[in-house]
């Protein structure tokens, strides 16, 4: 893990050359998935937006501030769901949070704040929360900049932001393994994927004892003058125990030892 | 709707190539919109206006007299005015199922009141003359001049025909003449009626339905659509984002119906600030998708019962992109769930499969979607148990394992009777051709979990998670199948007239064996101590060797059946390794075995009221009293083999063993935790009960 020269490697053609490796766990997530409000289930996979937040939240990058930086062509992450997935349901007490039902603390101050009327009348909602989700993300970067920047904070186990799994309150730690060399590899017969496997779920290899899901989640964001929006989703192909895909046919990348696909 | 061989011959190969998603279904809204389509290809047909049609909604009045009232107006001249050919300004005839999408009825249900967006109306239940002759001019009067439709007339090239409409909704001489010509015909009889017009655009032309004009059809989109947006008193939830089920970057609308309910308008949260108005930015799905979304709900509702005190949804697809073929074979499935036999979705699979056939003859893997929802109000859900991979292999090997455990020598009488008790009138203990409704209906579980209330569902009942668990094959934690049932065997037992529950122990105990099958591998545990349960037991199928093949000399039949019970029960066996946890639950089995048999003893023998069974219940039990029940049960065969004069001690095959693994650990040194030590000891009680000769002229 030397610090080599950036433009060693940035300018060569084939995208990633390199990567980032981090483990992200932490004993709850919860990862909304965007069909529902009312309900309040979580994705098994994290979702390829989140990554980029907390990746972002490790930059110092303010909220609707790295969606460029993070997009396609500019970034590539892969991610690895290292434990088992599991979800517990877990019901939650809360108060409405529309503009209408919000109370100003210091409304006129410098520094002021809004939130829910505590008197009023709390409503039990159940929330999907995942167990112990541990992840392996596989991030490079284009701008070469924000990535030695990256590197560098993840080798000194720093963040600017607290850096969370989904809620704030279900707080994340971060393994860093090091930087590895990507090496690609083209399409040829069946190989077993340790990461989740992006829109490849035809590819899949449907096998009776390995647990294979499927899933649709937010992948790039961008904004404009009213918010953010989601500009695509990718449908993530997953093993719920944890273990590796055997898939066919499909280009995939070797990180160190491990076998990824990026998006 | 089409039966499913004429929905094959209406669509070919590249028809259906072109209607379907192009991509796996990957999240609910896929799925919902997989459904939206094969029901709107079913009913209305494909092309652009098709899934706005309602054709169910006036399915009822088709081939009855006096079903459709068409309002006839020829606009070819200057001035607006009524059809004056043979067939008149006003035409009473029959709705039938050719008319229906030359009608083009759009009607949507909104909180009891619905709404009709096309031009065509459906009046209530049997209306005067009066009344229909006023809502027979409402077409002219009314829906020309709705906003979005009156919008759509100067941006349509035959907006005009809007204009036009409107105007003759305007003459006052008109709007009479329909009126008295529809009270007229209708000659003072009631009726229920769908009300339309025919349009006539040019002199010679022919009068053409709504459904033959796009402006006419337009307006019904436009008006439509209007709704997406203004849901909950949103003004405009509307803008540009990627669609959620196509991928493709359009107009997306924030306030669109969910068939099931998950997503509507305003929610508390937990984060901060929601704005009803910003709805499509988290949510983002199109027009057409939204409207081919809620076309799915009567696949969807045909696929949900209630179980549990939850609606549960079992919703079938094909793993993987969809071909022809799979549309064709998915739609034949959901249109025999339609059929409301009684079987739910997953049985509906399974008879298929049963009869050789595949669900999806091009190799697809079946899948379901699977959630069992808690409905609180009508805008207030839980979802307490999904999956998007609910396989048909979990419930159907389930169901077949335990018919096939109830079926091994524990549960099978020979000289000697079986350890278990059987009972034809307990499903889960002979076996049953409804293993399978009892599984994926939530039954198998309320017959061996604690009570719970089963009008008021929970979020954390766990009947719900097993349920959801053996549909998508994830694992039941060891702790919690141990802590339902030790909590039901107590509950059952607290009244003290009642007599031990051994048919309950005896299913829990097959239920456990079942979910250990290796091929399902549905038990899992964080314990090492709990890891010898989840593995399966080894019981002989019959043709069995009978006790006297294995024991020619005449030993004791019992001793030589509980030797092979423990030695095939991993739970409960001796191991090579020194792992005593399975000494410690043997030692427990064995405690409940011999007050089993003396209780048992006690009862029928000495005609006791009161008998160690009762004395020591299994709620009583906990490590530290192991010792002395062990002591007072051993007691108790000493007194009997002295009162009896005999020589050998009474349960003495029981007893040695007993004496063994009670020593060995000490019970105080033991760490097995109560719910596994009284759940083996309410298994062992069971065993010792029906530890005895099926005659009577033997004992031991």
């Amino acid at each position: 893990m030397g610090q080599e020269s950036l433009d060693d490697w940035t300018e060569e053609g084939s995208f990633p050359s390199r990567c980032l490796s981090v483990t992200v766990r932490g004993p709850w997530g919860h990862f909304r998935r965007v069909e529902g409000n009312v309900v309040k289930q979580t994705y098994r996979v994290m979702p390829r937006t989140t990554v980029a937040g907390l990746l972002a939240a490790v930059l110092g990058i303010e909220r609707d501030g790295y969606y460029e930086l993070f997009g396609p062509e500019q970034s590539a992450i892969a991610i690895e769901p290292t434990e088992e997935l599991r979800a517990v349901n877990m019901p939650m007490n809360s108060l409405s949070t529309a503009d209408g039902n919000l109370r100003s603390l210091n409304g006129r101050g410098k520094v002021s704040m809004q939130l829910p009327d505590p008197t009023a009348l709390r409503q039990q909602h159940n929330y999907e929360v995942l167990v112990e989700p541990a992840y392996r993300i596989d991030v490079a970067l284009r701008d070469a900049e924000r990535y030695a920047e990256l590197r560098e904070l993840l080798d000194a186990g720093k963040s600017h932001y607290v850096p969370s799994l989904g809620l704030s309150e279900h707080l994340a730690e971060l393994e860093y393994h090091g930087e590895f060399e990507v090496e690609s590899q083209p399409a040829s017969g069946k190989v077993n994927v340790d990461s989740a496997v992006p829109n490849a779920v035809d590819s899949l290899v449907v096998k009776p004892k390995v647990k294979s899901g499927i899933e649709e989640s937010p992948a790039f964001m961008t904004t404009d003058e009213g918010g953010r929006t989601t500009t695509a989703f990718t449908t993530y192909a997953y093993n719920a125990d944890g273990g590796a895909l055997p898939v066919d046919n499909i280009e995939t990348s070797r990180v160190g030892d491990r076998t990824v696909v990026f998006v | 709707m089409l039966s499913p061989e004429a929905f094959a011959d209406a669509y070919d190969d590249e028809t259906l190539h072109e209607e379907l998603p192009d991509s796996p279904v990957g999240s609910l809204r896929d799925l919902q919109y997989l459904y939206g389509k094969l029901y709107t290809l079913a009913t209305t047909g494909g092309g652009e206006y098709a899934p706005y049609l309602t054709p169910d909604a006036a399915e009822d009045l088709i081939d009855t007299d006096r079903s459709l009232v068409v309002v006839r107006v020829d606009l070819s001249g200057e001035e607006p005015r009524l059809a004056d050919d043979d067939r008149g300004p006003v035409w009473i005839t029959r709705y039938t199922d050719d008319l229906v999408t030359k009608v083009a009825h759009c009607y949507f249900a909104n909180k009891g009141a619905g709404i009709d967006h096309s031009i065509t109306h459906k009046s209530g239940q049997r209306k005067s003359p009066e009344k229909l002759g006023k809502y027979a001019t409402d077409r002219l009067t009314r829906w020309p001049t709705e906003d979005a439709v009156a919008e759509l007339a100067g941006e349509h090239d035959d907006g005009w025909i809007i204009n036009k409409l409107a105007a003759a909704g305007e003459s006052e001489e008109l709007v009479q003449n329909v009126k008295q010509e529809v009270k007229r015909q209708l000659d003072g009889e009631k009726t229920t009626a769908v009300l339309t017009v025919q349009i006539r655009r040019e002199e010679d032309g022919e009068y053409l339905w709504p459904g033959e004009l796009d402006v006419i059809m337009e307006g019904m989109r436009r008006q439509r659509l209007s709704k997406l947006v203004t849901k909950n008193k949103a003004d405009d939830s509307s803008g540009e984002a990627t669609d959620i089920v196509t991928g493709a970057k359009t107009r997306t609308v924030g306030t669109a119906d969910d068939p099931q309910n998950y997503f509507l308008g305003k929610q508390r949260e937990k984060f901060p600030g929601l704005d009803i108005e910003q709805a499509w930015r988290s949510h983002p799905i199109s027009e057409d998708a939204a409207v081919t979304v809620m076309n799915a709900d009567a696949f969807t509702d045909a696929c949900s019962f209630y179980a549990l005190g939850a609606r549960v949804f079992y919703l079938p697809y094909p793993f993987g992109t969809i071909t022809p073929e799979g549309a064709r074979d998915l739609y034949r499935l959901l249109y025999a769930i339609l059929d409301h036999d009684g079987l739910n979705p997953v049985e509906k699979a399974y008879d298929k499969t049963r009869e050789g056939e595949r669900v999806f003859g091009d190799g697809s893997e079946l899948r379901f979607y699977v959630s069992a929802v808690l409905a609180h109000q009508t805008s207030r859900y839980d979802v307490v148990g999904e999956t998007l991979n609910g396989k048909l292999f979990y419930p159907r090997h389930l169901a077949q394992t335990h018919n096939q455990v109830v079926k091994t020598e524990p549960f099978l009488d020979s000289e000697w009777t079986a350890p278990f008790p059987t009972n034809e009138n307990w499903a889960l203990l002979s076996g049953s051709d409804e293993q399978l409704g009892s599984v994926t209906g939530g039954w198998y579980f309320t017959q061996t979990f604690a009570d719970h209330d089963d009008d008021e569902a929970e979020e954390d009942d766990p009947r719900i998670d097993a349920l959801v668990a053996v549909l998508s094959g994830e694992s039941i934690a060891v702790e919690q199948l141990l802590d339902e049932y030790t909590d039901r065997i107590t509950t059952e037992t607290n009244d003290e007239d009642r007599e031990f529950p051994s048919f309950l122990v005896a299913s829990q105990f097959a239920q456990l064996c079942a979910l250990a099958n290796d091929e399902l591998n549905l038990l899992s545990t964080t314990d090492d101590a709990k890891e010898s349960i989840t593995r399966e037991p080894a019981y002989e199928k019959p043709p069995m060797e009978t006790v006297e093949d294995i024991l020619p000399d005449g030993g004791n039949p019992g001793e030589a059946k509980l030797e092979s019970f423990i030695e095939q029960t991993p739970a409960i066996a001796p191991t090579e390794d020194g792992d005593d946890t399975t000494d410690q639950r043997r030692g427990a089995f064995l405690l409940g075995a011999l007050v089993g048999a003396v209780g048992n003893y006690q009862g029928y023998d000495l005609g006791r009221s009161t008998t160690l069974i009762d004395q020591f219940p299994v709620k009583s039990i906990t490590q530290t009293r192991i010792k002395k029940v062990t002591q007072e049960a051993i007691g108790k065969t000493v007194t009997y083999t002295r009162e009896e004069g005999r020589t050998v001690t009474k349960f003495s095959h029981i007893v040695e063993r007993l004496r063994e693994t009670v020593l060995n650990p000490e019970p105080d040194e033991w760490v097995l935790d109560t719910d596994d030590l009284r759940f083996y000891y309410a298994l062992g009680v069971t065993y010792g009960m029906n530890d005895r000769a099926t005659s009577n002229n033997e004992d031991t």
